[in-house]
């Protein structure tokens, strides 16, 4: 019986001025964002592969121990995910490497030794182009279709109770909530069928360019791009449903519709972002940063010029130099990354924000992302050192002392024995850093269509 | 007759709910978002203070003239509230050096604590007008015709002996002035917000330029109306009506914008005029190197120091840095040298004269260079920077909403023009401090490098200040827009008026 009402509905829409534009817009939208793409990601991707070799070929070409140790690996680049057309992610403000070849200062023989810094730059400093929201399918579906899915079922009920045909469908004896069910179910497939289309023809246009190879891990995490897409669909089509109810006229319930989504969609997540990154604590500035690596580093060459320059002093000099200098670097990251945590925790109040985050989330684009790229680069900083440590005990010759040229091997170092950085996405993670949210996207869908529901049964005709 | 048509479409409309709803919505969004942005306005203001005074404070702390870094810094924009255009977005303090000349791709950005909260967007005022009100304009529209016809009291109104033409006025009018309610009240309340923080001191041509605001907002919102009045006038039921209209809303707000600029290809690949630019510029630049290595080559003493063995004695602040930079992205070449001797040993005494010569040699010539790439520099930035900004705001304006915001932003001068204008300022002021320097022949005397005499006294240096422009120049600017939007206005209502003619009842 949800059937018959489904199809009814779907053949109501399918002729319907809304469905045609709905179609067209869609279809414009996701042929823009293909083309755009592709012309994109080539030129990122041939960057990134340029980048990368370069610091592989720097890297191997150094022979000395004391060298590698003393230099770092240099600049680690973050890998381009080739799902970036799922969400844009804010990718053009964060950064695409992390510099880990920082700071050479030189005093005599004694040289300062690599440490991790974090670019804080903003790099849009000289685009004086006009600010644009990239058409990403988190924008199509977090503003295109909601927008939709409101205009597909303003007047699902309502409109039904002004011709009088509702009376008419609840006289049948099928029980209400088949009624809602079929009603949800005919709106979702009406939009469903739009939205898989020019899905289709998106991504048809993006693999037959065969620029881009994509993954079977890339295909699964589409399809759960493409179902959260739906299930935010949803989330709409019960509020539309819900508002129908509710209320006496079309007219009444589209303006209460609209005025709420502009309200959740446009503007909250906005607004949100100024008010909460107001309350939270603020990171310490960069003049506060550099002031305190500088007393540092004053107070640690301090104590150095009092114990003088025997070789275990040095080493311990630099080591310390160098371990404080990550550790502030790394505090100062931390600090940021928490407020943007808070800001990005109280916006997903609104239902347009949740859904952005688990796209970027899937899409392997945007902060999350940026900050696994951040511990993978931790993680071979660590892999880094050990390696240098472990290559100096190898050699029986060598004093041990890490951190002066005359205290550490002098054999070369063969290249292949390097480690090399691997940034690499993996869905597992992702998959747990958005299952809380999903959780809470799939959660107030539900408490919507009851909502509805129960706003249904106690409808007077 | 006229009269009574507007009185019963205003009061139609005004005893609705989509009034009081959008009204309500209206007010919230544009009373919270004020709030929130004179925080943020607040919060730029003092890092602009600090940065001010810790500016001032370094230079005051320097002992010669070639290591006096002399910053200058923008202040914030109290209009950036309603639109913040660029604002924000670009540097806001720049070094202001003898040895190049300042632009804004040379300008840094201080005070953003945390550059990762720029992945979030932020909004202004204008932008609620630009969503709300037209959605709302589009709201009251789309039955204006369509709804009348439908209920057949359309026909009864044109049997009174009455113009089709003075029907639409009157529902032109009736609406218009309701929703200038929200308008204005919401515009009333945050200026009542913004008028009791004393941070923000607005001045008459400050309230003038929200006058143009106004009725710049009034001519948009008047676009939207007769967008969908046009729409209602051409179709049959209300239902296509309103279709048609947030269609046509969701394109020409959300989608044209955002649709257009991504078909704008940016490339990083240079321009030929702008390599040869680039080539030019590397040609003085070598030029002027061999220069300055020939003259460090040809003097008694040897070796390429700069500072000519003039040994001195350790203590504080005793530095030279000399640096050289080449920034192919934003064709920037200089070379500058910063010296710092608080005292030498006697023995270095007669070395200081080569110095001095070297100095006397080379400042006017660093100056001559920044001049000399400043000529080839100013117009390869336009070609690479400007020009595509340019092309990409034109094809924005397609849309009233870019017409609207791109008139905002001129009213309230935080375009591009107006962020430029305190670069030329910097620019300006450039010419000062190197008259100042002349005037005190700052590169002959022993205190462009050394202070062991008597260290500089910088108070006598002229201050810097940045006015932002008269209103007269902001409403040239925005008057072409403006200009568009009420041609726009007209063109709509032409049309309007053609097809209700046309159209039976």
């Amino acid at each position: 019986m949800i059937w018959h009402i489904a199809k009814r509905e779907l053949y109501d829409n399918l002729n319907s001025l809304r469905f045609a534009l709905a179609t067209v817009l869609l279809l414009a939208l996701m042929l823009t964002n293909a083309t755009v793409y592709l012309r994109e990601h080539l030129e990122r991707i041939q960057k990134y592969r340029t980048s990368v070799t370069d610091y592989w070929n720097v890297l191997t070409s150094r022979t000395d121990l004391y060298e590698l140790a003393q230099k770092g690996p240099g600049f680690l680049y973050k890998q381009p995910s080739p799902l970036r057309f799922c969400a844009e992610g804010g990718e053009a403000f964060l950064s695409d490497r992390v510099d880990a070849g920082a700071f050479y200062w030189e005093w005599g023989d004694l040289k300062g030794f690599w440490s991790l810094a974090y670019p804080s730059s903003t790099p849009n400093l000289i685009n004086v182009r006009p600010d644009v929201t990239k058409i990403d399918w988190g924008f199509i579906a977090g503003y295109v279709l909601s927008l939709i899915a409101l205009l597909f079922t303003f007047d699902s009920i309502s409109g039904e109770r002004e011709r009088g045909t509702l009376r008419l469908i609840l006289a049948t004896p099928m029980p209400r909530h088949t009624v809602l069910a079929g009603k949800f179910l005919g709106a979702l497939m009406s939009i469903f069928v739009p939205f898989t289309l020019a899905v289709l023809i998106n991504l048809f246009v993006i693999s037959a360019s065969g620029d881009v190879q994509l993954g079977t891990e890339m295909w699964w995490r589409l399809c759960i791009i493409f179902l959260v897409a739906v299930l935010y669909t949803g989330f709409f089509i019960a509020l539309g449903l819900l508002a129908s109810t509710r209320v006496q006229g079309s007219a009444v319930s589209l303006v209460i519709l609209l005025l709420t989504w502009v309200t959740f969609v446009v503007f909250i997540p906005s607004t949100l972002v100024s008010i909460a990154s107001g309350f939270s604590p603020a990171p310490m500035t960069s003049d506060e940063f550099w002031e305190r690596k500088n007393q540092f580093y004053d107070k640690l060459s301090g104590e150095y010029y009092i114990r003088g320059d025997k070789p275990l002093s040095k080493s311990d000099f630099v080591t310390k130099d160098a371990e404080g200098r990550e550790r502030l670097s790394q505090e100062h990251l931390t600090q940021q990354i928490a407020q943007v945590e808070f800001v990005r925790a109280a916006t997903r109040i609104s239902p347009a924000a949740l859904v952005q985050y688990l796209l970027e989330s899937f899409a392997g684009t945007g902060f999350n992302r940026h900050l696994q790229f951040l511990e993978n680069v931790k993680r071979y900083a660590r892999q880094y050192r050990e390696f240098v440590i472990d290559t100096d005990r190898a050699d029986p010759d060598s004093p041990h002392i890490i951190g002066v040229r005359e205290g550490m091997s002098r054999k070369p170092v063969s290249p292949e024995s390097i480690p090399r950085f691997e940034d690499s996405l993996s869905l597992g993670r992702d998959f747990n850093d958005a299952a809380i949210d999903l959780m809470l996207l799939t959660l107030v869908v539900l408490v919507l269509m009851c909502d509805a529901y129960l706003a249904f049964v106690r409808v007077q005709v | 007759m006229l009269i009574t048509l507007i009185r019963r479409e205003l009061l139609d409309n005004l005893m609705t709910f989509r009034f009081a709803a959008a009204t309500l919505i209206t007010l919230l969004l544009v009373v919270a978002n004020t709030a929130v942005l004179i925080k943020d306005f607040d919060r730029r203001l003092a890092s602009y203070n600090t940065a001010v005074k810790t500016h001032r404070q370094q230079l005051r702390e320097t002992k010669t003239y070639s290591a006096g870094k002399i910053v200058v810094d923008r202040p914030p924009n109290p209009l950036s509230i309603f639109n913040v255009g660029v604002d924000k977005r670009l540097g806001n303090q720049i070094e202001v050096s003898y040895a190049f000349v300042p632009t804004l791709w040379d300008a840094e950005m201080s005070g953003s604590d945390n550059p990762f909260l720029n992945i979030f967007n932020s909004i202004d005022i204008v932008f609620i007008f630009e969503v709300v009100l037209s959605l709302m304009a589009l709201i009251f529209a789309y039955d204006a015709l369509a709804g009348e016809r439908e209920r057949g009291t359309l026909r009864l109104v044109l049997t009174h002996p009455l113009s089709r033409g003075h029907i639409l006025i009157a529902k032109y009018i009736g609406a218009m002035l309701c929703l200038l309610i929200p308008l204005m009240l919401s515009l009333l309340l945050s200026l009542i917000l913004l008028t009791t923080t004393s941070s923000f001191s607005l001045g008459t041509s400050d309230f003038l330029r929200i006058g143009g605001l106004v009725i710049s907002s009034l001519a948009y919102l008047s676009v939207f109306y007769l967008i969908g009045l046009l729409i209602s006038a051409a179709t049959q039921r209300t239902g296509t009506a309103l279709m048609l209209s947030m269609f046509v809303w969701g394109f020409l707000v959300l989608v044209y914008p955002n649709m257009i600029l991504a078909m704008t290809h940016s490339s990083e690949h240079l321009k030929p005029r702008a390599e040869s630019a680039l080539n030019q510029m590397k040609q003085m630049w070598d030029e002027f190197d061999r220069e300055r290595k020939h003259f460090l080559a040809n003097d008694p003493v040897s070796g390429e120091a700069i500072y000519f063995n003039v040994e001195w004695t350790t203590g504080a602040d005793c530095y030279d840095s000399e640096y050289s930079a080449e920034d192919a992205s934003t064709f920037l070449y200089y070379y500058q040298v910063e010296m710092q001797m608080e005292s030498f040993e006697k023995e270095s005494e007669p070395n200081v004269s080569y110095v001095q010569d070297y100095f006397r040699f080379l400042c006017p010539r660093t100056i001559n260079m920044a001049e000399q790439t400043w000529l080839v520099r100013k117009p390869a930035l336009e070609d690479r920077f400007i020009q595509p900004a340019t092309v990409d705001r034109l094809l924005l304006k397609l849309s009233p909403t870019g017409l609207y915001d791109a008139a905002t932003q001129a009213w309230a001068g935080t375009d591009l023009p107006g962020v430029q204008d305190f670069f030329d300022a910097a620019r300006q002021y450039r010419q000062t401090v190197i008259d100042y320097f002349i005037d005190n022949k700052a590169f002959e005397v022993r205190q462009w490098f050394t202070a062991d005499k008597k260290p500089v006294d910088w108070r006598t240096l002229p201050q810097f200040s940045f006015q932002r422009v008269d209103v007269g120049a902001n409403a040239k600017r925005a008057l072409p827009d403006v200009c568009l939007l009420l041609i726009t206005n007209l063109a709509l209502f032409m049309a309007i008026f053609l097809i209700f003619q046309k159209s039976e009842v």
